[in-house]
Formats: C-alpha cells, structure tokens, sequence
C-alpha cells in the first residue's frame, strides 16, 4: 500500500516539493516560536530562582523582580536575623536603569538592572564570574556577559548615569533577563549611585533557612508576623517574573502558532487534496479493481504523513540550523529546545498530516467506481 | 451444462433505469443474460446502446434498478459496497478500453498489486513472482520495469489483460479493448485475449462496437436501445 502512496506522490517532484516546503516552514515557524518561548521563560526567571536563597522578602503588592517596586526598611533585615529558624539574611537594592559607557554619546544608553548587595553575605550577588573579580569595591560594578556582548562594555569601562560613574572591574553570567541585564555593586555603592533617600531603603530581603523545606511554611508565619511585607519561594517568584515579561507576550505568541499550523495544513491539504483529484481516475479504477475504501484512504493517509514526515524533518532541521546563528545574529533570540517541545511539534505535524487527509480521503469516498469505464 | 462449463454470469430479467420521472432513462430492458466458463461472449451493438451499463452491471459496479445478478453463484445484486469489492476483487478481472494502469507505477507494479490485492495472505516475494510470470507469458519480459508512459498503446493493453487475468479470476469483462489500437494491434491483442482465457478457462464477455471482434467469439449478443438479441456470430451487423 506504501507504494502507492509513495511513487504517487514522488512522481509529482514539484508539488512534493511544494507541499513538504508548506509543512517545513510550519514547522520551523512553530519550533522557533517554541524554542523561543521556552528560552525567554529559562532566562527572565533564572537569575531569581538561581540565587541560593530560600525565601525573597518584597513589600506588599510586589509583583516581580524586574519592576522593582518593592520598598522595604533595612530594619527589618535585623529583625529577621534574630530569628532562630533563619540562617543568613541579606538586603537588596534592586532599581531599572538607564546607564551608557562614558565613551560613547550620553544619547548611546542601555538597560540594565542594579543589584546592590552585600559581599560579606553574598546573598543576590553575581552567580557564576566569567572575568574579573568580585565583590566589586566602591564605585566598582560586575556587568553580565550579555551586557559585554551586546553593548561592547569591557573591564575598565566606565559606565555613567547623570554625573555619576562606576567602573567595571567583572563580568559574570546568569543574570540576562533578555532585554536588560542585572549589574552588580555593593549596597553603599547603590546607595551613592542612586543617591538613595533616606538611604535606609531597600528593595528585596533576601534569606536561607536552617531547613530549607520549611521555606512555605516559615513563608506564611514570617508573613503573618511581618505586616506589610510578602514573603515568597524563589520559585514563585520567579513564576511571577516570568509572568510579568511573557504573560503579555504569550496571547501574541498562541496566534502566530496557530497561523503557523494553519499555513502548514493549508498547503499540505491543498497539495494533497489535488493530488488526490488528479488521480481520481485512478482511485476509480482501484476500486473498480476491489480495493476496498479503506485501502485508498490508507493510500491518501500515508501520502499525508509521508509528507508530514519529511516536512517535520526538514523543518526541525532547519530550527536546529538557524537557531543558533540567529542567536548570535540576535542576542535577544534566546532559543531552548526541549524534547517535550520537539515531541509537540511532531504531535502537530501528525496532526496537520491527519487533518490534511481529511477532505480527500471524503472526496474517495465519493468516486464512483463506473466512472473508468467513460472515456 | 458439463462441469467445465458451469453458469459464471447470469443476469435475470434485469433493467436499469437512470433518474425518475419525466427524465428517467432506462439504458437496460428486461434482460436475461448467462456467460458459461470457458467461454467468450461478444456484446455488440451501437453507442448509446447500453453496452457499458451492462458491462458495469455484471462487474458488480452498478445494481440493476430490478432482476438479479449472480456470479459463480452468488447473488450480487444482495450485496453491500464490500461485498461488490470482494465480488470483483475475487472473481472479476477487467479489461478497459483506455489500459487503465497507474501511471506511477511499472508494469510489474502494476499487476503485483491487483495480486496482492487478491491474495492478501500471501508473501510479496509470490505476489511478484506471479506478476513477473504474468507478463513473461504475455512476452513483456522487457517491460516489467516501464512505466506505462513508455509503452506502445499494444504494450499497455497487454499489461491490463496480465493484470486482469493475474488474479486468476472466473470472469472476465473486457470493454472496447481494441478501442485505441490499430488493426494489427488489435488482432494481436484479442488473439491473446482469447488463447489466455481459453487455456485458463475463463469466462469472457467483450463489449465493443467492432464488428472484428465476432471472430474471436464462441457466441454474439446484440444489444440495441437497451433490449439484447442472441445473434450468431456468421451473422453481419453493419
């Protein structure tokens, strides 16, 4: 019955072409999305679930890390050390920016997200240093790799705000939230950078716990005795930075995989489907020769994931060849693939090839078998 | 009636009319119809005279709007749509006037799968090697691997006689099989048709309005304005 299907199909080189060209293109337009997606919620939740902390402390009404809004006193940082169940604590001035290397222009500006905190804890400060050193020293800054390589920003530039300036002295990796990038200093330095009034003000607390797995527990008795402050997991944290960033990106991205899939099918179907009344002579003399329907729409059926199949190939090939050169085209085009995400894709495309058999295989069905003895 | 020459084909009191009303068409009257095995019948007359729609008819493709249609026994006209295709996937191999061969596929393709078809049970290996035999006997040896956009118009009409006789059916219905040949090729073909169906011991029924085709009959039908007459095949039509 594979025969059929194939040599069908492989004798019209052109509308192959076509028709696995459709479903490729739907293919890698869905895998990049999804690769994309997938790569946006790996970094811009990162850097808060990768501080070693147990618990985030944020005022009340805080949605997120990058919005900052939180305004905490550093007095509490003092009370929640002399909890017994706490292990360390450390406070954080976490504020969006708007720097730009003293070299260049004033107008030549770049995001980035100060975190000033505490190097004798170390809590919230650089994950993983790529050069440098660290903790930065006063008026000294540790920028993350993507800022390096976005903005050409290097050990030994300075990077200035208004009349003020920090000099940078590291460069770590893991704080990219995708379109800015955390810059660390140590809390005097932010407290001056920022000119920080009153300068007791801080933005997050961050702690660990004698047991770690009591973090939700000691989470809501922690909440319960501290009014006015919100005390999370870095998980949930994260989940909710992550919801900020691509909760509004998510509506946009659903429609363009929807048309994604929709072209895929279209053209799959189309092709097929013409296929399919092209040689409609010939399903007529099948089944004038006893094949039954089910054995013409299992011809019509392989020709469609035949199809699929090589489109699916063709078009994870191509997400896994372009990918990466359009990540380092476009530093903002942070693709993850993941094999549950590659077993979607290929859940898509059987279903494209399933739905684009459909109306052929009703279009057999309606053969008349009499037909081939006309002409 | 001896053995050999059992009933295949009957048609009994079988008319089919087309549409209803003021429109209503009948192509086929009241006819009664009987092909023993190992014999060829030719099935005469005019366009337009209902030759095709009794060809369908008795290949199980289309059921009379009254009477009965029995092959090798059976009562087709009782028969659902998988049962037809079982009838002519079974007993039934058919010869048409345009080949009728799939195009993508080579001449041993194109035999192998009606075999394979036929003989679901059976290993690819014995479906190709009957579809190879098939067209060695029909002397296609150097043709097994051409697609029929190849072959000469002869060539093609006898791999449709190796497919349609590939099966081993009981029956066989041939329509205008020398329709689009010459004359040379024509005689070659229906010689072939004849010698294969004789030695197997088919039943044949040949529609064509080719007055050559007598010659290679055991018996003649006229079929004129959908009635059938019994002629015999001295006898002159044109």
């Amino acid at each position: 019955m594979l025969l059929v299907a194939r040599k069908n199909l492989f004798a019209e080189k052109i509308r192959l072409a076509i028709s696995v060209g459709g479903v490729a293109l739907s293919v890698f337009l869905i895998g990049i999305l999804l690769s994309l997606f997938r790569g946006w919620d790996e970094q811009v939740g990162g850097f808060v679930e990768q501080v070693p902390a147990d618990l985030w402390v944020a005022s009340e009404g805080t949605t997120d890390f990058l919005a900052a809004s939180s305004v905490l006193p550093d007095a509490l940082t003092a009370t929640l050390q002399i909890s017994p169940e706490i292990d360390q604590v450390s406070s954080l001035i976490v504020r969006p920016m708007e720097v730009h290397k003293s070299s260049d222009p004033p107008t030549d500006t770049f995001d980035i997200q100060l975190v000033g905190y505490d190097p004798a804890v170390g809590l919230g400060g650089p994950l993983r240093m790529v050069e440098g050193k660290s903790p930065p020293g006063p008026g000294e800054v540790v920028v993350d790799e993507q800022t390096r390589k976005r903005y050409d920003v290097h050990i030994g530039d300075e990077l200035r705000r208004g009349t003020k300036t920090l000099t940078v002295v590291g460069v770590a990796s893991g704080g990219d939230f995708v379109y800015t990038q955390v810059a660390f200093v140590t809390t005097q330095t932010a407290v001056e950078f920022l000119s920080l009034e009153p300068s007791s003000v801080r933005t997050f607390i961050v702690l660990t716990l004698d047991n770690p797995e009591d973090a939700e527990i000691m989470a809501q008795r922690l909440e319960r005795a501290t009014p006015g402050a919100k005390f999370v997991t870095p998980e949930q944290f994260a989940s909710e930075t992550r919801d900020r960033i691509l909760g509004n990106i998510l509506p946009i991205l659903i429609v363009v995989l929807i048309v994604a899939f929709i072209v895929g099918l279209a053209v799959a179907g189309l092709t097929i489907y013409t296929a399919t009344v092209e040689k409609s002579r010939e399903y007529g003399i099948l089944k004038a020769e006893g094949f039954g329907n089910p054995f013409l729409y299992r011809v019509v059926f392989e020709q469609s994931m035949i199809t699929g199949f090589l489109g699916f190939m063709l078009g994870a090939g191509m997400t896994i060849i372009i990918a990466p050169f359009a990540q380092d085209t476009v530093p903002q085009f942070v693709v993850y693939v993941r094999w549950q995400d590659v077993l979607a894709v290929a859940s898509a495309t059987i279903l494209m090839s399933l739905l684009a058999a459909y109306i052929p295989i009703r279009r057999i069905a309606s053969i008349d078998p009499v037909t081939v003895f006309k002409g | 009636m001896t053995e050999e020459q059992q009933l295949i084909l009957g048609l009994h009191n079988v008319s089919k009319t087309y549409g209803s009303g003021d429109l209503a068409v009948t192509a086929l009257k009241e006819a009664n119809f009987q092909v023993l095995g190992g014999e060829i019948v030719a099935v005469m007359g005019p366009s337009g005279s209902g030759k095709t729609t009794l060809l369908t008819i008795a290949g199980a493709l289309l059921k009379p709007s009254v009477g009965t249609v029995s092959i090798c026994g059976v009562d087709v006209t009782a028969l659902n749509e998988s049962g037809l295709a079982s009838v002519r996937r079974e007993k039934i191999g058919f010869v048409y006037q345009s080949f009728n061969l799939l195009e993508a596929l080579t001449a041993v393709e194109n035999v192998r799968i009606v075999v394979q078809n036929h003989n679901r049970n059976g290993k690819a290996a014995e479906h190709g090697d009957r579809a190879l035999a098939m067209l060695e006997t029909f002397g296609l040896s150097h043709r097994i691997n051409s697609l029929p956009k190849k072959m000469s118009d002869g060539e093609k009409q006898r791999v449709a006689i190796a497919r349609a006789l590939a099966k081993d059916p009981d029956l066989i219905l041939a329509d205008e099989p020398t329709a689009n040949l010459d004359a040379k090729r024509g005689h070659e073909v229906m010689e072939l048709l004849r010698q294969k169906a004789m030695e197997m011991r088919k039943a044949v029924v040949v529609v064509s309005h080719d007055n050559r085709i007598r010659e290679f009959a055991h018996r003649v039908v006229w079929l004129e304005d959908g009635r059938l007459h019994e002629r015999h095949p001295e006898d002159r039509f044109y």
